[in-house]
């Protein structure tokens, strides 16, 4: 038990390995190969969920590990989970073994892509497990790597491009968050605990202050601006979001759903985990600053969504507009916004990650995703008539995306309006037409394609068949569920977010 | 007596279980799932029964509330305390209440058998009902305004795919989206309503907020500059205008016609369209708490007469009785308005029964009238006439339900229409500023009674206008499924069923020692007595109310003074004649212009030409939301902001200058030829070349330079500290 986040974090990597010496003609093989090991880190993501203990805010001592890593630097291998990373966690292992499903018709070398998405899934985990700051940062940077590769290589036309952008955005916020990392190392006074994030946490820096060419800035507000840049565009928060569309437009439906339902909560957990404890007072300044970017993006990105004429770039659009209600709910530093985050972080992963696999399921049948092709006609029409199935599963996700009550986008929307209204009355009053919005571009997304007399071209589709409805089923359990009974969800989580609510509410600015 | 869960939950759960037993069996056994619709329904029927029975025949009297609670969810945290808490509140209103709706709906349901049994989608549809009903359930049982809340958002949500049923074609899902849309902007206020409520009270349980009010709790806080109980019974109120399709957001309703008949039946006339106007009569010490009573009345008075008018120009048989639900749903909030708090909510019921059987027997109409040359069914009046003959049965129910809605006297419209209007007069005769109020609500009066008549006409006498149709159409045989249910819902459309009066005089006892008992039971909701209320009444532990339980006694003047009550009396005898008298005008108008054709309508019609045009285009809402706000605006933003965000900001801003821009571009090809086509996609064949290249990509350029930056950034640093 107590090396239970090894394997979990290592498993995916042998995989990996295991993945190297399977011959690449055996292309089922593989995929077995990756089906399994995904089944399995997600078996024992669930040992972890059974074993971990709720009622505790701080970090699970059972499962904690730290071992120097480079002694001279001070630098740890420190794995742990709390209430806030273990969703994640659970989030991931799930979204990856059924993206391996949905993977099941990639033809091209099939070999490199299953090994790079197993790669991808360990460096994820390492990213919700880190306590060491440096292992964070070196799992945040060395994602990278697979998801260059998986959308460079297996992506749309312009793959390229998206790929080298989506790099370079991210990795111009890892360079700005290092400098924090290095700032924080120099002035806690590289002590073993100076990349130690549980011991930089608590608001210790306030009084330093960083004299810079002659300047005196405030050491706090400055490397928090520096951070939350690093974190933003992950998230990401307006005007850093447009390596969004364009990645996902590009990339492969598996990397998609990775992209949509795990990496974007890298952003806000970041945030959760980094920026908001290690800079308390500097995070309470600016978070009205915080609100008003997050309001923007769920009226922007909803705005946008509503133009878009390719379904998929549609849901890439909502995203930005869905995490905004996130950063809404984090810049509210209330038990009712703080828990609505973290819950709308998982029903975020969960409804968009339906929307995502769906897509890619028509996709593979139209092989484009115009709801309104370039030339002006209808992409699709009439697929209520012709895939039943297929579209019974899209309202579930449609309606869970859009907050319909009984689903599970519903309460965590609900508790970050409640949470932010006892901050920001203006800004609670503006978000609410981000649901208006957001029910409308969905609605009219739905009507164009589905209604209406059945296309000709649409009368070749095949309704879902076994595999497909196999990895739809679970996601579809969990918005279902979770929308009837949050309390599993709340349970894992609340103490923690308690534990940082409580830590926030104490500093005075 | 101490009710358990076991015997309120059912309501609830039976239809919700056959909901999710039907979505899975609905396509193989549809049968079987109709069965279990219609029983589920049925059993919570009886449920419903057993409560009202309690209720009215005093086992639970007068003022007596069940409430039971359980905790959703729980995330306090230390000194953070937030719980959320559901839990199940039946007073007399909310036990009526269940009783009309389980009642309505197993009808329809028995009428869906026959209605739908030919359509491709039948199964479906009752999934859809149950799933309805279980919303409908759950919203009156609900105990705060958060779970009445997720119930209504689900009753949109049926409301919605029900509208789209006929999912081909073109208009049902243009339909379906405006009905699901505007009323999502009532919604979107009432959540903020919810939100303000419950960051203020901490708690948004209707006991909690009465108490909040009688403590005062909401007074002198603002909201963004105005009084807070304003911005929340405004808000909370704007649900209602939404999904009670008041003045402006009533544009959904008409459309929502394209919808089944039976469903129209039931969610867009009968119960769904009411959850409205129950939520704002629950919310009524709100809605005076923030003063907005006088807005409100004008508000129903303005749909009232408004939807009248527009009924007056209809052909198709449906969208008379849309606009006619619209233009009595006014009447109600307006009824909500002058005070009519008891006479409102009879409303609401008497409604509920005349017009579910009246969308029944338009039903009964349309199904059989079959063109066979373009195999549909037909809606069209000018078609019709002479049906009476024909469909013997259903002209019965029609008749009498008409008569009720035009407010005749021995019917149910008349003793609950009369009322609202005799209080909107004595209204009026104290405040000057309530005469429109009272004008529009009797002038509606009168274009309601002619109106109804005029479509009864068209329909039910003279010669058939379509002798083709007319010869196909069958003689109608008396059958269980069609119209039993008809004839039940018409007998209940007798006022004395509601009232144990006819003008106003108690004539004889219902149940012992009650006169009236529609009066003596439907209190306006009393903040003073929960002043005391227990908070923690959990389940498990005693329930344990400490509102006063001794039966209340009839006070005939009902709390007002000697004088007061004497006015009040004086305004109602005058509403009364009033309404009489115009009620009989208006029919007689429509005998004249229909049956004698005395008067030519077409000549009428032709001479207010500006006035039918816009009678025509409905007052032009659709064509300023439709045209203006969603294309003129919205489409033409969201355009430019698309176009912005992409064309402009992400090319010029973010990838720099078209220099930079094809750098990169040109680093992207080189990478990709170098790197990943060369290598990694076509070199995959040995299992060690793909560690080689990961190795390799490692020291190659890209992530040299990458090194490269992060060096320089750190030496820049050190050197500046």
């Amino acid at each position: 038990m107590h090396n239970l986040l090894n394997y979990i974090l290592w498993f995916p990597v042998l995989g990996m390995l295991g993945i190297v010496f399977i011959p690449g003609k055996q292309e089922n093989t593989i995929r077995y190969w990756a089906l399994l090991n995904t089944l399995i880190t997600f078996g024992l993501t669930l040992v972890l969920y059974c074993k971990f203990d709720s009622t505790v805010g701080d970090m699970q001592s059972l499962f904690t590990i730290n071992k120097p890593w480079i002694p001279s630097f001070h630098i740890f291998y420190a794995l742990g989970v709390d209430g806030i990373s273990l969703p994640m966690i659970l989030l991931t292992a799930l979204l990856f073994f059924l993206c391996i499903l949905s993977s099941w018709t990639v033809g091209k070398s099939v070999k490199s892509y299953f090994a790079l998405l197993l790669m991808l899934e360990s460096t994820v985990f390492g990213v919700f497990m880190s306590l060491d700051f440096f292992l964070f940062y070196v799992y945040w940077e060395v994602m990278l790597l697979p998801m260059f590769f998986l959308i460079g290589i297996w992506g749309g036309e312009n793959r390229e491009y998206a790929a080298v952008k989506f790099f370079l955005y991210t990795f111009f916020g890892s360079i700005l968050m290092l400098l924090g990392i290095i700032a924080l190392y120099m002035v806690s006074g590289q002590t073993e605990e100076s990349f130690n994030i549980l011991a930089l946490s608590g608001g210790k820096w306030s009084k330093e202050v960083l004299n810079i060419f002659g300047f005196s800035l405030p050491f706090a507000k400055i490397f928090f601006l520096a951070m939350f840049v690093g974190f933003a565009i992950k998230v990401p928060v307006f005007p850093f979001h447009t390596w969004l569309p364009h990645a996902h437009v590009q990339a492969p439906t598996a990397v998609s759903v990775i992209l949509a339902g795990v990496l974007l909560k890298m952003g806000t957990y970041g945030f959760l985990r980094i920026a908001f404890p290690i800079f308390p007072e500097a995070s309470i300044y600016f978070s009205s600053a915080i609100a008003w970017l997050g309001l923007i993006n769920v009226i922007y990105g909803a705005l946008c969504a509503m133009a878009q004429t390719d379904v998929k770039k549609l849901v890439a659009y909502s995203s930005v507009s869905h995490m905004g209600f996130v950063m809404l709910g984090l810049a509210a530093m209330t038990v009712q916004g703080m828990n609505g985050a973290v819950l709308q972080m998982f029903n975020h992963g969960t409804s968009t990650a339906m929307m995502f696999l769906l897509i890619g399921i028509l996709y593979e049948r139209s092989h484009h995703r115009w709801i309104v092709k370039p030339d002006g006609t209808k992409g699709f029409g009439g697929l209520y008539t012709q895939l039943p199935r297929y579209s019974i599963v899209f309202i579930i996700a449609m309606f869970a995306s859009m907050g319909l009550p009984g689903l599970s986008g519903f309460i965590s929307e609900a508790l970050i309006f409640l949470g932010i209204y006892q901050k920001f009355t203006t800004i609670t009053a503006l978000a609410l037409f981000g649901l208006l919005i957001g029910a409308a571009y969905l609605l009219w997304m739905f009507k164009r394609m589905f209604f209406g007399p059945v296309l000709d071209e649409v009368k070749k589709y095949n309704d879902m068949n076994a595999r497909e409805i196999f990895y739809m089923v679970p996601l579809c359990v969990c918005v279902v569920v979770f929308g009837i009974f949050p309390s599993p969800l709340l349970n894992m989580m609340k103490a923690s977010v308690g534990k940082l609510v409580s830590m926030l509410a104490g500093i005075h600015v | 007596m101490e009710y358990s869960i076991c015997t309120i939950a059912p309501i609830v759960l039976l239809p919700f279980f056959a909901f999710v037993i039907n979505a899975f069996i609905v396509k193989r056994f549809t049968n079987i799932a109709v069965a279990i619709s219609c029983f589920s329904i049925f059993g919570s029927f009886l449920f419903a029964a057993r409560i009202f029975n309690d209720f009215v025949f005093g086992v639970y009297s007068a003022g007596f509330h069940v409430h039971k609670v359980f905790t959703w969810f729980d995330i306090s945290a230390t000194g953070l305390p937030f719980k959320v808490d559901m839990g199940f509140y039946i007073d007399n209103m909310s036990a009526t209440m269940l009783l009309m709706v389980t009642g309505v709906a197993t009808l329809i349901h028995v009428f869906s058998t026959f209605y739908m049994h030919d359509d491709k989608r039948y199964g479906r549809f009752f999934v859809y009902l149950s799933l309805f009903t279980s919303a409908m359930l759950g919203l009156v049982l609900s105990d705060n305004l958060l779970s009445v809340f997720i119930f209504w958002e689900l009753m949109g949500f049926c409301s919605y795919s029900l509208i789209g049923f006929y999912y081909e074609k073109e208009g049902a899902g243009d339909a379906s989206i405006k009905a699901f849309m505007t009323t999502r902007v009532g919604d979107v206020f009432f959540l903020f309503g919810i939100v303000i409520l419950w960051s203020v009270i901490g708690s948004v349980s209707f006991v909690e907020i009465y108490k909040a009010i009688s403590a005062m709790k909401l007074q002198g806080l603002t909201v963004l500059g105005f009084p807070l109980a304003t911005v929340a019974a405004a808000s909370v109120f704007m649900g209602t205008v939404g999904k009670s399709a008041q003045v402006p957001l009533q544009v959904w309703l008409p459309d929502a016609m394209w919808g089944p008949t039976p469903c129209s039946a039931l969610i867009h006339a009968a119960t769904m369209v009411a959850a409205g106007v129950y939520l704002s009569l629950r919310m009524y010490p709100l809605m005076e708490a923030g003063h907005m009573m006088t807005v409100i009345s004008y508000i129903g008075a303005i749909t009232a007469f408004g939807a009248a008018t527009i009924a007056l120009i209809q052909t198709d048989i449906k969208a008379v009785l849309a606009f006619s639900t619209i233009s009595q749903l006014g009447y109600m909030v307006m009824g909500i308005g002058v005070g009519a708090y008891n006479a409102s909510f009879m409303h609401l019921i008497t409604h509920a029964v005349f017009k579910a059987c009246l969308f029944l027997a338009a039903g009964s109409v349309i199904h059989s009238l079959h063109d066979h040359h373009t195999h549909s069914h037909v809606q069209e009046m000018p078609r019709m006439g002479g049906l009476r003959k024909k469909l013997p049965f259903t002209f019965i129910a029609m008749m009498c339900c008409t008569l009720a809605i035009a407010g005749i006297p021995f019917f149910s419209g008349f003793v609950s229409k009369d009322r609202i209007l005799g209080d909107a007069l004595y209204m009026a005769m104290k405040h000057s500023s309530y005469i429109p109020v009272a004008v529009l609500g009797f002038g509606a009066a009168l274009l309601t009674a002619f109106y109804m008549f005029r479509m009864m006409f068209l329909t039910f006498f003279g010669e058939p206008r379509d002798k083709e149709l007319h010869d196909h159409c069958h003689h109608e045989h008396l059958s269980w499924n069609q119209n039993i249910p008809l004839l039940i819902l018409t007998v209940f459309t007798l006022g004395g069923w509601y009232c144990g009066s006819i003008m106003g005089q108690p004539f004889g006892k219902i149940a012992t020692e009650r006169y009236e008992w529609f009066q003596t039971l439907i209190e306006k909701p009393d903040v003073a007595k929960f002043k005391d209320y227990y908070k923690d009444n959990l389940i498990g532990g005693k329930t344990r109310p400490s509102i006063s339980t001794e039966k209340s006694v009839y006070d005939e003047n009902g709390g007002l003074s000697e004088e007061q009550a004497h006015h009040v009396h004086h305004a109602h005898h005058l509403g009364a004649i009033f309404s009489v008298i115009i009620a009989f005008f208006g029919v007689f108008l429509a005998f004249l212009a229909y049956i004698r054709k005395a008067i030519d309508p077409g000549k009428i019609v032709n001479a207010f030409s500006g006035w039918s045009r816009a009678l025509q285009n409905k007052y032009y809402f659709d064509h300023f939301y439709k045209k203006i706000l969603i294309h003129k605006i919205l489409l033409r933003l969201n355009n430019f902001l698309a176009w912005l965000d992409l064309g402009i900001y992400d090319r010029y801003v973010i990838d720099g200058t078209e220099k930079v821009n094809s750098y990169m571009f040109q680093f992207a090809k080189w990478f990709d030829n170098l790197w990943i086509d060369s290598i990694l996609v076509d070199g995959t064949g040995a299992s060690v070349r793909l560690f080689n290249v990961v190795l390799r990509t490692v020291q190659s350029g890209s992530i040299q330079f990458y090194f490269i930056v992060i060096l320089a950034v750190l030496t820049g640093y050190i050197i500046a500290i």
